[in-house]
């Protein structure tokens, strides 16, 4: 009976206010300052309100610096979180002071030029020992698709259902796809006649060739893989387009054996380096 | 009984008699009054609902009145566009706008790296987990300033923490917080994987589970089946690489003779 007294005292507290905000003659246009009023009186309550959201605003001011520091700080950007609790608790667990929660958790963001879309379950168990929590179900959506390293990388992490995994290979993979766009863009614009990429710059390969010596062409391959363990790992393999008469004349069989140079110069001189003196071996030559 | 004690003493029995009708007439009248109250409580109650329900009535009634009101007043003032309905609804959107803020910043420890500022710098909470199990989270307080310094920290001491920030906390602090979430990782992967073996496993070992405080070298004995003649191998595990949850090399002996 109670609860219905707070209520009736409610409702009745509303109606008066609700009846000053009836009373106000609607003014048609003249006198603004009086509408300003009316407004600030039959808000009168909410005083206090204003100094509450101008706190609020500061607060959510340096809340919103906070997020933009982490943002920097990951590498990780979310947009949008939510998240459902359900309490699975069963009346024997509660005697055993055994609590069992299931949360639903959604959130999305990007990572660079990466959008990511997860949704999964954590199952918390609480006795009077411990807090258990478990990662019970994970599913992961991302775009853009066009980088198929990831999409089997994907789905091993939700079978997993290893979260921080993929989030820290998520980083490692876009760090080194980041480097790689870096490399071959600085290339391309040293040795633009040189250099070619075919699919911008994104791409994975990069080709080699020299103006006045049509027919020949080295193109690397750069890829960017994602093992078992969740670990990224560059892969760079040479192709050689020679022409047959070349091919003929190559008695030592330099061609044959370029991919497997190439490897050995990579352990040796690192990757921007081997490229460098790939791409100055085909240039100089013709110019001489 | 009270009644069969006072009619035993002849002398006090019309008394006793007496008190004991009267103890009885309270009695009734108390449990008539008891059963009224919960009626007139009752009345009571039905009474205020339906007064609650005409006061909901009345008060939607003057909602869509007012709403209608304030309606015609801003279609008449539209110029003046008073600041005050804007502050009303702004308020609620700040609300929410800081509702969502705050889920947001509690949502970044699902990506194994949190933090919060601190008047020198941040304090980076790294979390780990194995198989969806969410294990110990560690924390590293940096302070803002050219160098940049770790202030102090959880990581444990095996962890190459001097080898990684010298390579890559000045330069790329991303890398190092990831790098260090590796590392931090698969030792938690270890280390649980170690904890199971020794209590879900108990029956199967014959001995002790060896283990250092990085949990990348293991060893064991054990049977293949807990009880009967099977007889014990002693197992050796060598996690060479330290951001990995799985063994480089696994040696496995057995001492003893193989009868044919």
């Amino acid at each position: 009976m109670d609860s219905q007294l707070v209520e009736a005292r409610a409702l009745e507290a509303e109606i008066t206010a609700l009846r000053r905000a009836c009373v106000e003659p609607p003014a048609p246009g003249e006198d603004t300052s009086r509408v300003r009023k009316s407004f600030r009186e039959t808000y009168q309550a909410d005083s206090e309100g204003w100094e509450l959201s101008k706190d609020l605003r500061s607060h959510l001011g340096h809340l919103e610096s906070e997020i933009q520091f982490l943002s920097t700080l990951t590498g990780i950007s979310i947009r949008h979180y939510s998240k459902k609790t359900e309490d699975l608790t069963s009346t024997e667990m509660t005697e055993k002071s055994i609590k069992k929660v299931l949360q639903r958790h959604r959130l999305s963001g990007n990572c660079h030029m990466i959008t990511f879309q997860l949704e999964f379950q954590l199952l918390e168990i609480q006795n009077e020992e411990s807090l258990s929590s478990v990662i019970t179900d994970l599913s992961i959506i991302m775009e853009p698709t066009e980088y198929s390293e990831l999409s089997e990388f994907v789905s091993r992490a939700e079978e997993r259902r290893d979260l921080f995994m993929f989030f820290r290979s998520l980083h490692f993979f876009v760090e080194w796809c980041e480097y790689r766009k870096r490399t071959f863009k600085r290339f391309k614009e040293k040795y633009p006649e040189a250099v070619h990429l075919s699919e911008g710059a994104s791409s994975s390969c990069m080709g080699i060739r020299n103006p006045s010596r049509p027919g020949f062409e080295l193109v690397i391959v750069w890829r960017i893989q994602i093992d078992e363990e969740g670990k990224v790992l560059p892969k760079l393999d040479l192709l050689t387009k020679v022409p047959l008469q070349a091919l003929e004349l190559d008695k030592n069989g330099v061609i044959e054996t370029a991919p497997l140079s190439f490897r050995t110069l990579l352990g040796v001189l690192g990757i921007e380096a081997t490229l460098e003196s790939l791409i100055k071996s085909l240039h100089t030559e013709a110019s001489n | 009984m009270e009644l069969a004690n006072t009619l035993s003493q002849d002398g006090e029995s019309r008394g006793g008699v007496l008190a004991h009708l009267e103890r009885l007439e309270t009695q009734v009248s108390r449990s008539r009054k008891k059963m009224e109250e919960p009626q007139s409580a009752q009345a009571e109650e039905s009474a205020l609902g339906t007064r609650i329900h005409e006061l909901r009535r009345l008060r939607d009634k003057l909602r869509a009145e007012v709403k209608q009101h304030q309606a015609s007043v801003k279609a008449s003032t539209t110029n003046v566009e008073p600041d005050q309905t804007l502050e009303i609804t702004e308020q609620e959107s700040l609300k929410r706008k800081w509702e969502n803020v705050k889920a947001i910043l509690q949502a970044y420890r699902f990506t194994g790296i949190s933090g919060k500022l601190t008047s020198r710098g941040v304090c980076v909470c790294i979390s780990t987990a194995f198989e969806g199990n969410l294990l110990d989270s560690y924390f590293v307080d940096l302070v803002m300033r050219k160098p940049l310094q770790i202030h102090h920290h959880s990581i444990p001491v095996f962890i190459p923490l001097e080898e990684i920030s010298a390579k890559y906390l000045q330069t790329n602090i991303q890398h190092f917080l990831f790098t260090l979430c590796e590392y931090l990782n698969a030792y938690s992967g270890r280390k649980y994987q170690a904890d199971r073996l020794q209590s879900d496993f108990e029956a199967f070992l014959a001995g002790p589970l060896q283990r250092n405080s990085l949990c990348n070298l293991l060893s064991f004995t054990y049977k293949a089946e807990p009880e009967g003649q099977s007889f014990p191998f002693c197992a050796r595990l060598l996690y060479k690489d330290l951001t990995t949850t799985l063994p480089t090399d696994v040696t496995v002996t057995y001492q003893g003779s193989i009868f044919f």
